[in-house]
């Protein structure tokens, strides 16, 4: 129990909070970047498998199982340290000596916005498909193209029911953006890591950093659930 | 006689291996009202979508006003097809009102968007079918704020403010609660006291024998007997049609 008499929480969270704050902002910037990517991919991807073309049906259903199939983590590494190696090797087909590199955050962002977009694309395609027939029909009578009565009358109702389970997926995202620690982005798991390796106040700097994505999801899930009752209004 | 509207010929419809339509020739003249009737999975509703194309025809054509749903070639191209379907307003009978949008907005949508109107000016002339269809007060309520009866009024409005020069209506009443369809039923009449060109299918036999220049008979596909509603309502000649005429005004008389 000697541990517990050295537990020094102020000293650890007086040190911690400018950080976490820091942090926080980075997360932030990724989570907003990351989840306006995955709701336009996940839109795209849901029409795209609701096209007529078969090629471009089965192109994504492979990109989905291959999305699925791996770990998130997995994805984030490989976009950081492989993707721009890939491209690198061939934009050095055209100019010799070329090296692409990959800010960290813009890898993150990306890495996410794909991951989250194929997830989201499966509530998107569910959301599109569970609107009524009658709704493509009747734009249709007045003069639409399938095409236009898609995005303008059958996509916002879709998205708009798919609004709640959006939320629920943000929320995740935020948490999930720890992840990026392991591409180097300097966002709360990074800054507490540190800050714990330097002080060994390990209890005291995890504790406070698994506070701090309470205190920011909780607020979160509740605002989710005010949006969906609203939303529910005029449907 | 005064120009044909919609031309049918040889029209033939078939779901897989169910064919639903089997040859329906029909010619509907401006200003004509005519109405289907015929037991339910007679193919009346099929020949009414494939009118305005909504349900494409398996073989024989469609003609509005002259053009071809087809082009030359035989093929439907999307956008042939969406322009032909602008001079036909449909009404449905689940009404189909965009949900996200209030009544005014709805029968805002298409004009703006399609006809290429200003929003001021589709303001203008919603307001005016609004008004025609007795919703001037109900026109900022969303669809789910508003009856049976009121919704179908806005999706007549709503048709009518593409100005189609034809209307066609699916059993616009059938949704309704018993008490909601007589306002419904005055719009129409209204429509066709303006002489508006108008198919209904139907299940209001009183309504179709008030309005109707030219009752058709429908039944397994093909047109049975068409006729004068007097006629067709009073002395049909065919056995099929005596049966069903029958059934709907007596259905307590009904043998099986």
């Amino acid at each position: 129990m000697e541990i517990l008499n050295h537990l020094d929480f102020a000293t650890a969270l007086k040190a911690l909070a400018p950080e976490l704050w820091q942090g926080l902002m980075i997360a932030l910037e990724a989570t907003l970047g990351g989840f306006l990517l995955a709701v336009i991919l996940s839109i795209l991807i849901a029409v795209g498998r609701l096209s007529h073309y078969k090629i471009l049906r089965g192109l994504l259903l492979v990109f989905l199982e291959v999305i699925r199939g791996t770990p998130l983590l997995v994805q984030l590494v490989y976009m950081f340290y492989v993707v721009p190696l890939l491209i690198s090797l061939v934009v050095q087909f055209f100019i010799p000596g070329y090296q692409f590199q990959l800010n960290p955050l813009v890898a993150g962002i990306l890495g996410l916005g794909i991951n989250y977009g194929c997830y989201l694309s499966e509530v998107v395609r569910a959301a599109i498909l569970s609107i009524d027939k009658g709704q493509t029909e009747a734009a249709l009578a007045l003069g639409y193209t399938h095409r236009q009565a898609l995005w303008s009358i059958v996509i916002p109702q879709a998205t708009r029911q798919a609004v709640p389970v959006f939320g629920n997926y943000l929320i995740m995202m935020i948490k999930d953006t720890s992840l990026l620690a392991f591409i180097t982005v300097n966002e709360l798991l990074l800054r507490t890591q540190a800050y714990a390796s330097q002080t060994f106040l390990t209890i005291e700097s995890y504790t406070i950093l698994a506070v701090a994505y309470l205190i920011l999801s909780l607020p979160l899930s509740q605002a989710v659930r005010l949006l969906e009752k609203r939303l529910s209004k005029h449907v | 006689m005064s120009k044909p509207m919609i031309k049918v010929d040889q029209l033939h419809k078939s779901f897989g291996i169910h064919e639903i339509l089997k040859g329906i020739d029909l010619t509907v003249h401006q200003g004509e009202i005519v109405v289907i009737i015929g037991p339910s999975g007679s193919g009346k509703s099929t020949l009414l979508r494939c009118l305005n194309c909504l349900e494409v025809p398996t073989s024989g054509t469609v003609k509005v006003e002259g053009q071809n749903f087809a082009d030359p070639s035989g093929r439907y191209h999307e956008k042939r097809v969406a322009k032909l379907r602008t001079e036909i307003g449909m009404v449905f009978q689940s009404f189909n009102l965009f949900p996200m949008m209030t009544a005014i907005q709805n029968v805002m949508a298409a004009q703006i968007k399609i006809r290429k109107k200003s929003p001021e000016e589709a303001k203008v002339t919603a307001e005016e079918y609004l008004k025609k269809v007795g919703l001037a007060e109900r026109m900022h309520h969303y669809p789910n704020q508003l009856s049976g009866g009121q919704k179908q009024r806005v999706a007549i409005a709503r048709a009518l403010a593409m100005e189609p020069h034809i209307m066609l209506f699916d059993e616009a009443t059938s949704a309704l609660d018993p008490e909601l369809v007589g306002e419904v039923l005055k719009v129409i009449r209204k429509l066709a006291d303006e002489g508006m060109t108008m198919i209904l299918v139907t299940h209001e036999m009183r309504f179709a024998e008030e309005i109707g220049d030219r009752i058709i008979f429908m039944d397994q596909g093909v047109i049975v007997e068409e006729g004068k509603p007097d006629d067709m309502f009073n002395a049909p000649k065919h056995e099929r049609t005596k049966r069903f005429i029958n059934q709907v005004l007596h259905p307590e008389s009904e043998k099986v």
